[in-house]
């Protein structure tokens, strides 16, 4: 039975100081609703949601937003970093290839544009290990910039062989009505941003906001009658790792345990520009060289983390979603030709976690 | 400012890492695993024990942090280190008393230094920072 990717929607990525957490999840799934054929309710209701404790004060988001939904469906917020929402995508693939749901509607959203940037940051930390990294404050940014020194030294590049992410990001970004920073940018103005944590430059992380996007899986005979969608999930694939300053063991794991696919389009989880080196050269991209080799496949034609924006745990619908509109030639901003295998990397800020779909048409 | 909120069991627990460098050490397989844990993380073995870390390594490479965060804005820009610890494990930790003498491949030793303190009641919270090794031939 295969697996369906039925409907979905997103808003843009932005800041949403009208709009609270629980409504910009429901302005997300309503529209699929809206778009369907027949009345559906789904038989499981996923929210990939990581922060919601500290940004909103809010837990039972799931069954919330599942209730003004209008839907008694059983209901579960999905939390594993910004990796919630590609292993929400794994949780409801597996639950419906086991036969007994047909509906997983998954609804991504995240809210990060309230806080000023040291309270964003106290945020963050929560990602870090509990009793020590976090408490004596060692930011994910810096394991980044520490991360990005031993790439230049292992590699013998300088700063400006990161800088090519950020331009091509936004360049590609500035085409798609769906992102936060639609902007393009010029090298220098990636160079000469805001130092982080040194080398790590604003360019070189990601514009972290709101957002939401809700897709709806199905069941192939469910899928047929209440939709003409043709993209399939053929695949997921995840895996746990420890953090290594020069790889991402999780994504290595997870990529051999799907059998290293061949596909002609990527969205990756680019938090920062070094990971999406370390990203790209799991995948068999040349190592100290990934960033001189994305255009040789089409890479985050919605802009990435970067340009299309972070909305954290909701990310990974986003890149589900865009990934799909390129395999049905849908998407409204740059488009790949000829997209048969596109493969979504969904991981959390630092990679601890990996979660891969792999879809096809 | 955002108030910080200290929780006395929290620091309290921790003491052991925070201030002993106290890690755990797997004896089938010789992995050392700070803060302590009761199973091996490399062979799952839960056959492990308690050592105590000398608290002297090696700075492997560190990063100038221009981010702040609720209570500790006072130590900013912040110096964070990876540094190789003698028993072979490598950790990234706060840098403190740093000079311009900063550089890969310096030693370096455990001291334990102020963390942050309480908006409310002054309760202050300690913990692990490194700095430089005077003295001491590099490695
Ligand atoms: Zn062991």
């Amino acid at each position: 039975m295969e697996v369906v990717v039925s409907s979905y929607s997103m808003i843009r990525v932005d800041r949403y100081y009208e709009a609270s957490l629980t409504e910009l999840g429901l302005a997300a799934a309503k529209s699929i609703f809206e778009n369907l054929k027949e009345k559906v309710e789904p038989d499981v209701v996923l929210i990939a949601n990581s922060y919601s404790e500290k940004t909103a004060n809010q837990v039972l988001l799931s069954s919330k937003i599942a209730r003004a939904l209008g839907f008694a469906s059983p209901s579960f917020r999905v939390e594993s970093g910004d990796s919630s929402g590609g292993a929400s995508i794994y949780a409801a693939y597996k639950m419906i290839k086991s036969g007994s749901v047909k509906t997983v509607l998954i609804i991504g959203a995240e809210k990060l544009s309230d806080f000023p940037s040291s309270y964003l940051n106290e945020i963050l930390l929560q990602n870090m290990e509990e009793e020590y990294e976090s408490r004596v404050g060692i930011l994910p940014q810096s394991y980044s910039a520490l991360r990005m020194k031993i790439y230049m030294k292992k590699y013998g590049v300088d700063y400006d062989y990161f800088v090519n992410w950020p331009y091509l990001m936004h360049k590609y970004g500035s085409e798609n009505p769906y992102a936060y920073l639609k902007f393009q940018v010029d090298k220098d103005a990636v160079k000469n941003s805001q130092l982080i944590s040194e080398p790590l430059r604003l360019f070189d992380t990601a514009a972290r906001a709101d957002g939401a996007a809700a897709v709806l899986l199905a069941s192939e005979d469910v899928a047929k009658k209440i939709g003409d969608s043709d993209v399939k999930v053929k695949d997921v694939s995840s895996s746990s790792g420890h953090l290594e300053m020069d790889g991402i063991p999780s994504l290595r794991g997870a990529f051999a345990k799907m059998g290293r696919p061949k596909f002609d389009y990527l969205e990756v989880h680019d938090s920062y520009s070094i990971q999406a080196a370390l990203i790209l050269e799991e995948l068999g991209f040349t190592r100290g060289k990934s960033l001189e080799e994305i255009e040789s496949v089409p890479v985050n034609f919605s802009g990435g983390l970067k340009s299309r924006g972070y909305p954290g745990g909701a990310t990974g619908i986003y890149q589900l979603i865009e990934a799909a509109m390129q395999l049905s030639g849908e998407f409204p901003g740059r488009r790949a030709q000829g997209v048969e295998k596109a493969l979504v990397v969904s991981t959390d800020d630092l990679g601890y976690s990996s979660f891969l779909t792999y879809l096809s048409r | 400012m955002r108030k910080v909120k200290i929780f006395p069991p929290q620091v309290w627990r921790n003491k052991e890492t925070m201030y002993r460098l106290i890690a755990a050490k797997c004896t089938s397989c010789g992995n050392v695993m700070f803060p302590a844990r009761d199973v091996c993380n490399k062979c799952g073995s839960t056959k492990v024990t308690k050592v105590r870390l000398s608290g002297k390594g090696t700075l492997i490479s560190y990063t100038v942090n221009y981010q702040s965060l609720p209570g500790m804005e006072k130590v900013q820009p912040s110096y964070i280190g990876l540094i190789k610890l003698d028993e072979g494990i490598e950790i990234v930790a706060p840098l403190t008393d740093v000079d311009e003498n900063l550089r890969e491949g310096a030693r370096v030793e455990a001291t334990i230094r102020r963390i942050r303190a309480d908006s409310t009641n002054g309760l202050i919270e300690y913990g692990v920072k490194f700095r430089l090794v005077e003295n001491e031939p590099n490695r």
